[in-house]
């Protein structure tokens, strides 16, 4: 007797002749036809600008003229991104600040989750309030922390130099060791919330009798966190920290408005870096390679996302 | 209120004719307005002594019952500017339409800092606007890249010789004009005369020369505890080229020869040791004596203005609307707040930019300019002329260059001194005679292509570079040269 599973029946409805691919299109002509515009759009609005950044990144495009007067010049704008001393120095900018806001982001996420899954009074006002810099206009936000920092008469300089604990402000963002330091802050602030919404939703799906379960059998509040808590939420931590991630690599306007990338180019990250390469520089070539390296370096993120997406689904399937 | 006594430095800079060459050319001898005699009393005569009907003018150009559609982008006001400005600029775009009730105007106003980026992204996706007002620095860039349609003050009835020479050069390219300035100003220092009083300087006296400028900071700083010199270093900020120019240009520096008669932009200055020595003055300031606000750096001159009228700083380069920037803020301020802002109104002093070591002062030649694009670059592909015609002519006129133009700067077309409207700022907007009187001095900026890469990220650079630390003065100083090599190889 033959059993086909469900794995058989999908490989071969994926590998059909030619023939039958087309049957198969055809026979699904209205699914097709619904997601048709969609696709369009996405073409139009995300394929074409792809494809322009790439052809675009193969050539040389000098500042003092038109795009049109692009000269074919290979692979030399990757050549120059990867000998200059300034990519090295952006890319570590990047990765500290993509680790540091993303594993800050989450563990603080993550612990304020874990707080507000218990019942006590208050909780919902403590709730609203945490998720306020996650709802707030981020360039709001930016200019609100400059204002919070600002290395002459700031908020916390105030405060530190009333107290007496400092005989001047501290520098926090015109000083190129402390200025991504204090960006990332700002950036953690910003993003925790997001973090902690996620995780109060992937807590609601453990279930309680398991817990109950591991109580009865004297495991204790650790151990149940740890060997019941834990792993259910392992999934949904996998992608609240790849989307936090993405997010982080894509960052622009923290960066962007409190700093511009500096002082002296040391809160440059990849995003504010190729930005002003293009628009303030008009290198437009230089700046296309930098996005196309990026996007390579997100598709990997976006593979592991998806393949995380993959794995919640199989669970839940096989639930 | 004590006044300042200009005479002397006036006379001597009317008649510095090695700068005065840079603006004027034979030709604006038998102009209307004869800058040959360029003083603040030459100024004060000819206030209030012609009359010129604006409607009547354009209507020359455009018949004022033209029906047509027109997008126009411009460099409008932004937070460092009076409220004065906005109401100017409010009353200009009314009457516009009720002149030319039958043109549809699409108006977008941006900042300084804004106006550039969006612009080349719209050129670059055939989306620009038929007409745009740019900072002086980006007439020659878009110019040069074939962008603009030609066009010179005699397609909107005024003939050249009523626009400063200094002025058109940033219009022209390759010998053919390809736009009009609107307005043009130079700057003056200006100087808080109760915190000089009170650090034992002579309240009434700027500083004669930066390194006094360098001393006075220091002084102010170390004996009330506050900045002395209002620096300014934020990269993609116009007031950054704006107030360290002249000063690099005083002590004999330049980013070329820019600050010479006839400049070729040949050899690269910036490393020079004259440059390297105004360099040093601004490091200076912000690393040896700490007398600068720390926040230089990521700041802008709208962040130095509540810094100044909250009595926490003592000097500061700006336009003479910053008086009236003070008089706003004083306006919003309460209590004790309000009582010390009038402090520093009662003693705000403005005067001449600082010589160099050698006696040499400079300032940048600074305003805008508007422009009509070629169709191919504009949203539809077609630019209406006449209707583009009509808002340049009553722009540039010289009842709008003056009134756009009251609090902050000059009016580009020259006529504007002759009106009624500037005789009346002469006695309202205090302070006037001393930015009026810096105009001899000014010098353009480059007037190539890459000027806007050069002054503002490649010269802010060198700046955050050495005052940060991340470089010594030297190293600055020749990593922004090989910058500017570099880009005028076209790497």
């Amino acid at each position: 007797m033959t059993i086909v599973t469900g794995k058989t029946e999908a490989r071969r409805r994926l590998q059909p002749g030619s023939s039958g691919l087309l049957r198969n299109i055809w026979k699904h002509r209205a699914d097709y036809a619904y997601v048709l515009p969609a696709i369009a759009v996405m073409l139009i609005v995300i394929a074409y600008p792809i494809y322009y950044t790439v052809e675009l990144s193969f050539f040389k495009t000098p500042p003092g003229l038109q795009l049109r007067d692009k000269s074919f010049i290979g692979l030399d704008n990757y050549t120059a991104i990867l000998t200059s001393q300034v990519f090295w120095k952006v890319t570590l900018n990047t990765l500290i600040w993509t680790i540091a806001s993303t594993f800050v982001a989450f563990v603080l996420g993550f612990a304020a989750a874990l707080a507000l899954h218990r019942e006590f009074i208050g909780r919902g006002v403590l709730r609203a309030i945490l998720i306020i810099p996650w709802v707030i206009s981020a360039v709001a936000a930016s200019y609100i922390w400059k204002w919070i920092y600002h290395s002459d008469f700031g908020i916390i300089g105030a405060v530190l130099v009333g107290l007496g604990l400092a005989d001047r402000p501290p520098n926090f963002i015109d000083n190129v060791s402390t200025v991504l330091p204090s960006l990332i802050v700002v950036n953690i602030w910003r993003e925790f919330p997001f973090a902690m919404i996620m995780m109060m939703a992937g807590l609601q799906t453990v279930p309680d009798q398991l817990l109950r379960a591991a109580e009865v059998d004297g495991a204790n509040a650790w151990q149940r966190f740890w060997h019941v808590t834990f792993p259910h939420l392992r999934n949904v931590s996998t992608v609240t920290i790849l989307l936090l991630a993405v997010a982080n690599f894509n960052s622009f306007i923290i960066p962007w408005i409190m700093t511009g990338g500096g002082p002296s180019n040391a809160s440059h990250i990849w995003i504010t870096h190729i930005y002003e390469l293009a628009f303030g520089r008009q290198r437009w070539g230089v700046a296309s390679a930098y996005s196309v390296l990026l996007f390579l370096m997100l598709m990997v993120l976006g593979y592991f996302y998806v393949r995380a997406l993959a794995g919640n689904e199989r669970k839940e399937g096989g639930a | 209120m004590t006044r300042i006594t200009l005479g002397g430095a006036v006379l001597r800079g009317t008649v510095a004719t090695a700068l005065m060459a840079s603006l004027m050319s034979g030709s604006a001898l038998g102009a209307p307005v004869d800058l040959s005699k360029w003083s603040p009393e030459y100024v004060r005569s000819i206030a209030g002594t012609q009359d010129f009907d604006t409607a009547a003018d354009c209507g020359k150009v455009t018949p004022l019952d033209y029906k047509g559609r027109l997008t126009f982008w411009y460099q409008g006001v932004f937070e460092g500017d009076p409220d004065l400005l906005r109401q100017y600029y409010k009353d200009f775009f009314e009457t516009f339409r009720k002149t030319y009730p039958n043109i549809q105007l699409e108006d977008q106003a941006l900042t300084y800092n804004d106006l550039l980026d969006k612009f080349r992204t719209a050129l670059l996706g055939n989306a620009a606007p038929m007409a745009v007002r740019l900072q002086i620095l980006g007439g020659t860039e878009f110019a040069a890249k074939g962008y603009l349609q030609p066009l010179k003050p005699e397609d909107v009835g005024y003939p050249t010789e009523d626009f400063w020479p200094g002025a058109m050069k940033a219009v022209t390219w390759d010998g053919v004009t390809y736009g009009i300035p609107t307005n043009n100003e130079t700057m003056a220092f200006i100087w808080n005369a109760d915190i000089f009083k009170r650090a034992g300087l002579d309240p009434d006296k700027a500083p004669a020369t930066w390194d006094d400028v360098v001393k006075y900071s220091k002084q102010i700083h170390d004996k009330l505890g506050i900045a002395g010199y209002g620096l300014v270093a934020r990269k993609n900020a116009g007031n950054t080229p704006y107030r360290f120019m002249p000063q690099l240009w005083a002590y004999g520096g330049g980013v070329f020869d820019e600050a010479t008669a006839s400049p070729t932009y040949k050899d690269v200055e910036l490393n020079s040791p004259q440059s390297k020595a105004a360099l040093q003055a601004s490091y200076d300031m912000y690393v040896r004596d700490k007398s600068v606000p720390v926040s230089a750096l990521t700041n802008q001159q709208a962040d130095n203005q509540p810094l100044f009228v909250a009595g926490q700083l003592g000097m500061m380069v700006s336009h003479p609307s910053d008086y009236n920037v003070m008089l706003d803020l004083q306006k919003k301020a309460t209590g004790a707040d309000k009582e010390k802002a009038q402090t520093v109104i009662d003693n705000m002093r403005y005067g001449l930019i600082p010589t160099g070591p050698d006696g040499k002062r400079a300032v940048v030649f600074g305003g805008s300019n508007i422009h009509i694009l070629k169709p191919e670059y504009v949203e539809g592909g077609k630019v209406d002329e006449p209707a583009a015609k009509a808002i340049i002519c009553m722009w540039t006129s010289p009842e709008w260059s003056l009134k756009m133009a009251y609090a902050g700067s000059n009016p580009g077309n020259l006529n504007g001194f002759k009106t009624k409207w500037m005789k009346e700022r002469l006695d309202s907007i205090k302070f006037l005679d001393v930015t009026t009187s810096m105009l001899p001095y000014g010098i353009p900026f480059p007037a190539l292509p890459q000027s806007p890469e050069i002054m503002n990220i490649i010269v802010p650079d060198m700046l955050q570079n050495a005052l940060t630390g991340a470089m010594t003065v030297d190293q600055a100083a020749d990593d922004a040269a090989e910058k500017v090599k570099n880009l005028m190889d076209g790497l």
